[in-house]
């Protein structure tokens, strides 16, 4: 009870934190949208792809966008930690009776509708230029999506909450963001890679998501690479939750 | 007048990496209802550490602490529910409105939706926050966001507030403005607690003050009493040559009423018994010497001379400016 009423206002203050901030707003929307237009040109000339047409490129690369999108949009809050622990913000929850979890799960949320605003749009910008979507793989995407999100940004809030500075934190993620997105294929298929990289790809969980990713965009619900995401981010959610939840009241008590 | 903080011999160390630096080693003091007591001490001295105990943000390492009749390691929860905080940072939200601060607030803390806009509109007209308080914070000048910063705390009518730092950074103008709103409300009834390391605000504003240096109480009183203990008026002055500190200083310690007598820093700082009468003299003898003066100051006890006569070093120089242990 008292925890959704404070999850409900820490999501709020966080929402209306992000449309008040414009710059921010038209970064978010215009990041993919660049994806888009300057990659699709490039993966057009890809062998398996060359002259099937933009509907065929951006089938087989938007689902990685949005793979992508899920990825970057969780590091956000945890910049904003950062932030809010050197203008007092946190100090000032943390004398309250706010429940711990709800500063946790409200900025997670806020961010994550925010995600699938700028999704929608990449999708009809997408459709507008022949991308073919699939409703139902869609919606089982987006919740993949969203359970990565919040992986990630639990894991970013935490992360923040003990490094305190920004350069521990940012040391911290821009190390995990390459590797991660390289081995996840987003970018560049994973598939052209030796054999050794295709198995490192596994202990990547956002490589989980692009594969299923690719499989649920073409309308493939019960694929096997959807089963193996839901198994591999679920229980890994789970714990990262798990664990930022314990951070938080460890550090927040 | 019942305690409303009582606390009594509590320590805090910080370990980092190989050091172990004890911030606050064995502090005792209390707190009397609806008065307002200062925590003074130059940077470093241990208040901040102090004060976060005692709001709940950091694990008490020895001691114990009562705060509002609820014993603080216990039910840190229940503390929570009567006290305010406000940081030195202060924490508003830049992007929202004075007024939407004060409700998510007053939400955070409970508040019943129809109470809560009358709770925020008494607070606006309190701390005068009505031209600006439907404006974003981020507009705000030094003081008026340190109004709202005190609104903040105060949303769920707190008995005891705490203050860190209220002060630092605002023009004595709004420096004073504070201090009356801080004063009404001890009026009112509510204990203030806040720290400072400004002499004139200690002894303007606070009831008792404890002075703190190196995690100690290194004197506690009303800051009248504590100034009464320092006998005599403060005589200091600067000299033309500063290689000549030492010869002034040896020259004016025979004079006739000076009681003792410091270098601190640039100047000479005696302790002399009836000033007026004891300057002449002192001036006399340096010319005797051949030592240009090049100013001469001389002032009634402040709580600064409390502290050098307590702890041998002035309240001004103690400590780095960035000495104090924040930890968490």
């Amino acid at each position: 009870m008292k925890l959704t009423r404070d999850v409900g206002l820490l999501f709020w203050r966080s929402e209306l934190q992000l449309l008040r901030n414009p710059v921010w707003l038209l970064v978010g929307a215009s990041t993919p949208l660049l994806y888009l237009a300057l990659f699709t040109p490039l993966l057009g000339e890809l062998p398996g792809l060359h002259g099937r047409g933009t509907g065929a490129v951006l089938d087989e690369f938007l689902p990685g966008i949005l793979s992508l999108l899920a990825f970057s949009s969780g590091a956000g809050p945890g910049f904003n930690v950062i932030f809010e622990l050197q203008s007092g913000v946190i100090e000032r929850f943390r004398v309250t009776p706010t429940s711990r979890l709800a500063l946790l799960a409200g900025p997670i949320l806020a961010s994550m509708v925010a995600m699938f605003v700028f999704d929608a749009i990449l999708v009809a910008v997408g459709i507008a230029f022949g991308f073919h979507a699939h409703p139902a793989g869609m919606a089982v995407l987006a919740v993949l999506a969203g359970l990565l999100m919040a992986m990630v940004a639990a894991f970013s809030m935490a992360t923040a909450l003990t490094t305190k500075e920004i350069s521990g934190f940012a040391a911290v993620i821009n190390g995990l963001n390459l590797p991660v997105l390289l081995l996840a294929g987003v970018l560049l298929p994973i598939a052209l890679g030796p054999s050794w990289i295709r198995a490192l790809a596994h202990v990547d969980p956002l490589y989980y998501l692009v594969v299923a990713s690719r499989s649920l965009a073409t309308g493939g619900l019960a694929s096997s690479a959807t089963w193996e995401a839901f198994a591999v981010l679920v229980p890994l959610c789970g714990l990262t939750l798990a664990w930022a939840t314990r951070v938080y009241r460890r550090a927040v008590a | 007048m019942t305690a409303a903080i009582e606390v009594d011999g509590l320590r805090k160390s910080f370990r980092s990496r190989a050091v172990t630096v004890e911030a606050v080693r064995g502090i005792t003091f209390a707190v009397p209802g609806g008065t307002v007591f200062g925590l003074l001490g130059p940077n470093g001295a241990g208040k901040t550490t102090t004060l976060r105990m005692l709001t709940t943000l950091l694990p008490i390492d020895g001691g114990t602490a009562t705060v509002a009749g609820v014993d603080v390691a216990r039910q840190p929860a229940t503390v929570r529910q009567r006290i305010g905080y406000v940081s030195q940072a202060g924490g508003a939200d830049d992007l929202a409105t004075g007024r939407e601060n004060l409700r998510l607030q007053g939400a955070l803390y409970g508040a019943a939706r129809g109470q809560l806009e009358g709770r925020v509109a008494e607070l606006v007209e309190r701390l005068d926050l009505s031209p600006f308080a439907d404006r974003r914070v981020r507009t705000y000048s030094g003081g008026q966001r340190r109004r709202l910063d005190v609104a903040l705390g105060l949303v769920h009518r707190p008995q005891v507030l705490f203050l860190d730092e209220p002060t630092t950074g605002l023009d004595p103008q709004n420096r004073a403005h504070l201090w009356e709103h801080v004063r009404s409300l001890a009026d009112d009834g509510t204990t203030v607690v806040l720290t400072t390391h400004y002499l004139e605000e200690a002894d303007a504003l606070c009831d008792q003050v404890v002075i703190v240096d190196h995690g100690q109480v290194v004197a506690e009183g009303t800051p009248e009493a504590l100034k009464r203990e320092v006998v005599g008026e403060s005589l200091s002055l600067t000299v033309r040559d500063p290689g000549r500190l030492d010869d002034a200083l040896g020259a004016v310690q025979a004079v006739d009423g000076v009681l003792d007598g410091t270098i601190d820093g640039a100047e000479v700082r005696l302790r002399v018994g009836d000033g007026s009468a004891v300057l002449p003299a002192v001036l006399g003898m340096l010319q005797a010497r051949g030592v240009d003066v090049e100013s001469v100051n001389l002032a009634r006890p402040s709580l600064d001379d409390v502290f050098l006569a307590r702890t041998g070093r002035s309240l001004r120089d103690a400590g780095g400016p960035r000495a104090e242990v924040a930890g968490e």
